[in-house]
């Protein structure tokens, strides 16, 4: 074992801080009884999570958001497996280019594709949608499904493959029994990550949802720029505690070193 | 006809030949082995005999039964790979029985198959194992088990035994040889492991460049190579640059380094020749009587054998001896050697210095 040096282990205690401290304040200003944002809180109260129930928008827009992830992150999940077996493992012209287009969207500012997309969803007639909305975020998450299955392609070992032809597999066989469950954490680390990119997108949603289809990282941002109650900091909460129960379900089920690392064995 | 004829085969990447004009005929139940350097073309050969790669021109016969247009995964051969390619989310069992499944082998008989072929490798008290479990060794195993369970027309070992340790590979060696005699399969390994290949093989074939260099039974092949090439890949040798003098119907004089020695007669033209004399070929004498003089340079103790570098008229020779027990000539002592004339191998100049 190495053990950290005094100052990488203050440089840690610091970073560690920084990450966790916002959170920390979120939390603790959510239970405050008064009427405007305060830390350290002056009592404890449950009183902003009982307001989450009488404002129904926050609970339409957190099932958007939710529905919206699942469909967005399944979609550029079904894109981006059969991409990242081709740029991982053929040689052909383009594979570079094509590899690159996959992943512009990590490169061109949210802002910008806002608008693009904004232009390109009234085109196709599906300004405000719901569909509108999964096939933006689609394409905005799936460099990070890419990614992680890119990952774990290029880390198989292709003889396995082979050797599951040599005892007779068909090509799907080959690709259902062996190739699928191989590249299986790089597939599940993918959508994961896709689906928590596509709850938290805000920069894009904001120029293409309608009141219909808001989710709530976009019902938050206009909650805030109308009002500063600690309404925002029990939802926040809420959303923290969803997303820490998902990673200890995955942990348990799976192992976040797993996931976070697209680890294959 | 053969069980497996090779004929003629040649495979060309954009710019490189990989293989050309490789024939090659195996009986059934015989043991080959395909050896050479890396980037000789064997496993080239061995891809295009399993399907993986497609031959630029030539023929792959097996069995009467021409490979051309049949896919890999409808030849039916048993491959073992040199990373042995284990299913790493499968069980042994489940690994074995894979090839049984994709055939659509009922499961009773399936199970019957799978334990005999892991009672055939000696694995059957870790079916239920997955491969990361186990070690290089078993995992070797259990890739045979799968390769052979599907009783394969033809057994493809590619460099199956360079991931395991020293010790391990020579038990695997026996082992395999008897596995292999056991299910009576008929046999191709690729190997760059000289030793490897002497041990298990009926046959070698030399390959250097994409090409046959030679064929034939491991002794044959190490007592009369046909080239210095494969003079030194097989096993050590002392080359020495020579000319030929003269040659007649038993016996041929040679010169080298300006001292006459006498050779077995040969097939050559007088002029530029290779003379070839294995170290162990090479005796230490303690007296003088016509022998060649000889300054111990080095001396390495290798347990069963020392190993010795001596300072010679003829240039520097290498020398193995086989331990004894007792004393041997230590560096700078002066000592005498001797060999029989018809040890010397009298090879072709050849250009590349191999």
């Amino acid at each position: 074992m190495i053990s950290n040096g005094r100052y990488s282990l203050l440089f840690n205690a610091l970073f560690t801080l920084f990450m966790v401290g916002p959170l920390v304040v979120v939390i603790g200003v959510s239970f405050t009884p008064t009427g405007y944002l305060e830390f350290p809180p002056s009592g404890l109260s449950l009183r902003w999570f009982a307001a989450i129930l009488d404002n129904p928008d926050f609970i339409d827009a957190a099932w958007v958001s939710l529905k919206l992830g699942i469909a967005s992150a399944t979609v550029s999940t079904i894109v981006a497996v059969p991409a990242a077996l081709a740029i991982g493992r053929e040689k052909f012209s383009g594979r570079e280019a094509l590899q690159a287009l996959f992943l512009s969207p990590l490169t061109v500012p949210t802002v910008v594709l806002g608008i693009a997309f904004l232009r390109l969803l009234s085109v196709l007639e599906l300004n405000g949608t719901f569909v509108g909305l999964v096939l933006c975020h689609a394409i905005i998450i799936t460099p990070f499904v890419l990614r992680l299955v890119l990952s774990s392609v290029v880390g198989m070992d292709r003889s396995i493959e082979k050797a599951a032809i040599s005892l007779g597999a068909s090509n799907w066989t080959v690709f259902r029994r062996i190739t699928m469950p191989l590249i299986m954490p790089g597939i599940v680390g993918g959508w994961v990550l896709a689906f928590i990119t596509s709850f938290d997108e805000l920069t894009v949603t904001v120029f293409i949802v309608n009141p219909s289809t808001t989710t709530l990282p976009v019902r938050l941002f206009s909650h805030i720029t109308q009002t500063t109650d600690p309404l925002i900091a029990s939802v926040s909460t809420v959303v923290i505690l969803f997303t820490v129960a998902l990673m200890l379900l995955i942990n348990r089920f799976y192992g976040l070193d797993r996931l976070l690392m697209g680890e294959t064995k | 006809m053969s069980f497996l004829e090779i004929k003629a085969l040649t495979k060309r990447f954009s710019e490189t030949t990989a293989v050309e004009d490789f024939s090659l005929t195996v009986e059934r139940g015989e043991f080959v082995s395909l050896l050479g350097p890396s980037g000789c073309g064997k496993t080239t050969t061995l891809q295009m005999i399993a399907g993986f790669e497609q031959p630029t021109s030539g023929s792959i016969i097996l069995h009467g039964r021409n490979l051309a247009k049949i896919p890999a995964r409808k030849r039916g051969l048993g491959i073992v790979f040199q990373t042995y390619a284990l299913f790493p989310h499968m069980t042994v069992e489940q690994n074995v029985a894979f090839g049984l499944e994709m055939r659509g082998i009922p499961e009773p008989d399936r199970r019957q198959k799978v334990a005999a072929a892991l009672d055939l490798v000696k694995l059957s008290h870790l079916a239920k194992r997955l491969p990361k479990a186990m070690s290089g060794g078993q995992r070797q195993r259990v890739a045979l088990a799968r390769a052979l369970v599907i009783e394969p027309e033809l057994l493809l070992l590619d460099e199956p035994l360079s991931n395991l340790d020293a010790k391990l590979r020579e038990e695997m060696q026996l082992e395999l040889r008897r596995i292999q005699q056991e299910a009576g399969v008929t046999t191709l390994l690729v190997t760059h492991d000289q030793s490897e290949a002497m041990a298990l093989s009926d046959r070698i074939a030399v390959m250097q460049s994409g090409r046959l260099m030679q064929l034939g039974t491991p002794f044959d092949t190490y007592e009369t190579p046909k080239s210095t090439f494969i003079s030194n890949f097989l096993g050590k040798t002392n080359c020495l640059n020579a000319r030929l003098v003269s040659t007649t119907g038993t016996a041929s004089t040679l010169v080298i380094n300006g001292i006459e020695v006498s050779g077995p007669s040969v097939n050559l033209l007088p002029g530029d020749v290779m003379a070839s004399l294995r170290p162990e070929r090479i005796d230490i004498v303690e007296s003088s009587d016509g022998h060649t003089e000889a300054k111990v340079l080095e001396r390495i103790f290798l347990g069963d054998q020392w190993l010795f570098r001596l300072e010679t008229k003829l240039g520097e020779l290498l020398v193995v001896r086989r331990n004894r027990g007792r004393r041997e000539a230590e560096p700078g002592e002066n000592v005498f050697i001797v060999w029989q004339p018809e040890h010397l191998q009298i090879l072709p100049a050849s250009r590349e210095s191999a």
